[in-house]
């Protein structure tokens, strides 16, 4: 149950932010509603505060409420079943956790599997294979199990970015406004500072500066200087040569727009900046590295081994080791554990085996040995024990 | 389990009281329209043009104040949900470890290399599973240039396993066929296995296969010495072809297990043959990293607690030993039981004259002069005599 705990946050915490958002955005519904029955009431008090007032008049204000009121129960409605959607998904992502707790030994490897999956499924999602994601998660039914709703929304601002087109990122900007201010982003700055070297890369220089003039006044001290930089290019020619200024015209800006929304929006929904298959792979390649996987003779790799095999050999090359202060020993020949049950034996050569995959050896071959490391023959007999503590 | 237990308690309350809420207020709005319908019906009772009474007059005001105060409240109980929403957040945040980022190296996996590198390992995962769609959508996304030609040895052998799960021979005895010095080489008996499948297979038709049986019978000549005793059971099987197998002392050879051992054994040998691990790599690294990060982000609370700043930085060890127990274990790995460190090649383990083994430094650290006693019995010795070991 520990490692739900260590590497399930994501997986609750982005759908909960949904429905954190949706409770806003409920609230302000209702509240608009609210405040429109609201004017109809104040309409309609002052429409009998007036003297001589007819029957007529008052049906159609009273009507005019009546509606304001069915206005404000659908839209009501409507949001709270929103709202609800959203927290039937944390429910069901927390019921499929919870079944790692009882699970039979039969169905864990199933359930191992769907999270391998889950994860794979973000790690392309991040990456950007929104294909492979979309396939994967759709083969093994994760859908409700995985944030792809969240990165399909922002790989559609994505694109448009790479299209340079600022709208959608904006509009984006705009909906998260007062989350985006609480962790002091800069993108809708950088977004609008993108726009202004457009408008001057296009020798609009007079639009350009009505544009600064719009969006660009209201800056927080530390854009002051990138402000002034920025307003410097309305003197150079856009093909300037100049590399202070040739950075900002470099088209490549828009791919670091780009890479900034997309920690932008990770940080808002409480997303670490690596996703939980890499962390979890680092850490698995870690805890199975061992010096034997990188000797040089290939004697001393097992082809079992995770680390031995030839890409993910290449991938732990950086990480730690594992630490082991107790030994270890496995069985070179049959791959079993070397205890009190299967003592080691150590041939004349110093090889060690297990006693049992000699005792079988032996019995096959007229009590011959053959050290299967170095071709030596031996007789059982010349076998010695070692005491390993 | 708590800490799931704990998000669903609050999860629970959310949807009790946000269906609670939404019932409340579509009640309390129905009512509000029925009752200002129901005036409207009264007022509509007559001309259009006639004057409002006084009383009308005040039952109308007394309507549009209840209106206006209960719509109020709509919009002040949906407000009081709020802190019931948060709640979830922080039960989450409580119960769940949000940062497991500080225990990875920071963006070892992130130049284009590496990522290159995991794609392809994630490819290979999927070829394993035989889930070709997937294989190729990420070849293509991520631009691997993994050909047919690399696809195709996976692809086979899970088409030949999903045959055999079907009880389908056909393709393995083909590809057994194929490969069969390379099995024989590594001592594999998958090609007798599944002949003598296949043989049982006709044995159970009965006596209209006799021919047919005897005639398969010749498949085992190659196998003959290796195998004789099973092939005299499988001949002595023929004795009771009239009467049925599953009537006979060789009912067991009906066994479906043998179909699950088939499966297991020709999963081993081809993946042996191929130079490729039984279970996918990836599978197995992912499951010991589950295993592996709850203790490393203990290990890291507990340093931060103590300000002991940098668990990593001791690149070349992992801060605490990880038992993921006997299955991960591919390589032996002895640990010098005096200084406790693991064995190199430039401090290999020794076993003394009385078959204690401790590592070359701990051996010369306890020697003195030509002399060294075991660290755990009384012989004394000579360091000369020692041997080294290979584990």
């Amino acid at each position: 149950m520990a490692d739900i705990k260590s590497l399930e946050h994501p997986t609750l915490k982005v759908p909960y932010e949904i429905l954190n958002k949706k409770f806003r955005a409920a609230q302000k519904n209702i509240d608009r509603e609210v405040s429109r029955v609201q004017t109809a009431g104040n309409e309609f008090e002052a429409c009998l505060q007036k003297k001589e007032v007819t029957v007529g008049e008052v049906t159609v204000a009273l009507d005019s409420m009546v509606e304001k009121l069915k206005m404000l129960k659908r839209k009501a409605d409507e949001s709270i079943s929103e709202e609800l959607e959203a927290a039937r998904m944390i429910k069901r992502r927390v019921d499929h956790l919870k079944e790692a707790d009882n699970l039979q030994d039969s169905a864990r490897p199933l359930w191992q599997k769907k999270r391998l999956d889950r994860m794979l499924v973000e790690f392309f999602l991040r990456a950007g294979y929104y294909n492979s994601a979309l396939k994967l998660a759709q083969h093994s039914e994760i859908e409700d199990l995985t944030n792809i709703e969240l990165f399909m929304t922002s790989k559609a601002i994505e694109e448009s970015l790479t299209r340079r087109e600022t709208g959608p990122c904006l509009n984006w900007c705009y909906e998260n406004k007062s989350k985006l201010r609480k962790i002091k982003s800069t993108l809708e700055f950088n977004l609008r500072t993108q726009e202004f070297i457009e408008l001057v890369r296009n020798n609009k220089r007079l639009e350009a500066v009505r544009h600064a003039r719009k969006y660009l006044t209201c800056p927080s001290e530390e854009q002051l200087p990138d402000i002034q930089k920025v307003m410097g290019l309305l003197a150079f020619p856009s093909d300037t040569q100049l590399t202070h200024y040739k950075d900002l015209v470099n088209p490549d800006r828009w791919n670091d727009l780009v890479q900034q929304f997309r920690q932008e929006n990770f940080k808002l929904h409480q997303l670490n900046s690596d996703s939980v298959f890499t962390v979890t792979l680092q850490a698995g390649l870690s805890a199975l590295k061992t010096p034997h996987c990188y000797k040089s003779e290939a004697s001393g790799k097992n082809a079992e081994c995770p680390v031995c095999s030839r890409h993910l050999n290449e991938l732990g090359k950086e990480l730690p080791y594992s630490h082991c202060a107790n030994s270890k020993l496995i069985c070179y020949i049959s791959g079993q554990p070397l205890n009190e049950h299967n003592p080691p034996m150590m041939l004349p050569n110093g090889y060690v085996y297990g006693f049992s995959a000699l005792e079988t050896m032996a019995a096959d071959n007229d009590g011959k040995i053959v050290c299967p490391r170095t071709k030596e023959i031996y007789s059982f007999e010349d076998v010695e024990k070692v005491y390993v503590m | 389990m708590e800490s799931c237990l704990a998000v669903e308690r609050e999860i629970d309350k959310v949807l009790s009281k946000f269906s609670g809420v939404r019932d409340h207020m579509n009640y309390t709005i129905d009512e509000l329209i029925k009752s200002a319908e129901n005036i409207c019906y009264e007022l509509s009772n007559g001309t259009v043009d006639r004057e409002l009474t006084a009383t009308q007059s005040i039952i109308l005001n007394q309507t549009v104040k209840r209106i206006k105060e209960a719509v109020c409240r709509i919009g002040s109980e949906h407000k009081d949900l709020h802190s019931t929403v948060s709640k979830v957040g922080k039960a989450i945040d409580r119960n769940f470890v949000s940062d497991f980022c500080a225990v990875a190296k920071e963006g070892a996996f992130e130049d284009e290399s590496t990522r290159n590198l995991l794609s392809e390992v994630v490819c290979e995962h999927f070829l394993r599973q035989g889930k070709l769609d997937i294989a190729e959508a990420l070849n293509e996304e991520a631009g691997l240039n993994i050909d047919e030609s690399q696809m195709e040895p996976f692809l086979e052998l899970h088409r030949i396993l999903g045959a055999l799960k079907q009880r389908n021979l056909g393709p393995a005895l083909r590809w057994a066929a194929a490969h069969r010095d390379q099995l024989l080489e590594q001592n594999s008996t998958l090609e007798f296995r599944l002949h003598r499948l296949q043989f049982i297979n006709l044995v159970r038709w009965g006596p209209e296969k006799q021919a047919e049986v005897l005639q398969y019978a010749r498949h085992f000549a190659p196998f003959a010495t290796q195998h004789a005793k099973e092939l005299q059971i499988l001949m002595g099987s023929l004795l009771f072809l009239r009467q049925g197998l599953e009537n006979s002392p060789y009912a067991y050879l009906l066994d479906p297990i043998y179909w699950d051992e088939l499966c297991d054994i020709f999963t081993r040998d081809s993946c042996s043959l191929m130079g490729m691990s039984v279970e996918s790599p990836l599978s197995v690294s992912i499951r010991a990293g589950c295993m592996a990060l709850p203790p490393l982000l203990n290990i890291r609370q507990i340093m931060l607690q103590r300000q002991v700043s940098g668990v990593w930085s001791n690149k070349d060890e992992l801060p605490v030993e990880i038992d993921l127990g006997k299955d991960y274990r591919y390589h032996s790995i002895f640990a010098c039981p005096i200084l406790r460190q693991q064995s190199t090649e430039n401090n290999p383990p020794v076993r003394l004259v009385c078959g204690h083994v401790i590592s070359r430094d701990a051996l010369n650290k306890l020697s003195t002069g030509n002399k060294v006693k075991c660290p755990y019995c009384p012989i004394e010795q000579s360091p000369s005599e020692v041997k080294q070991l290979v584990f």
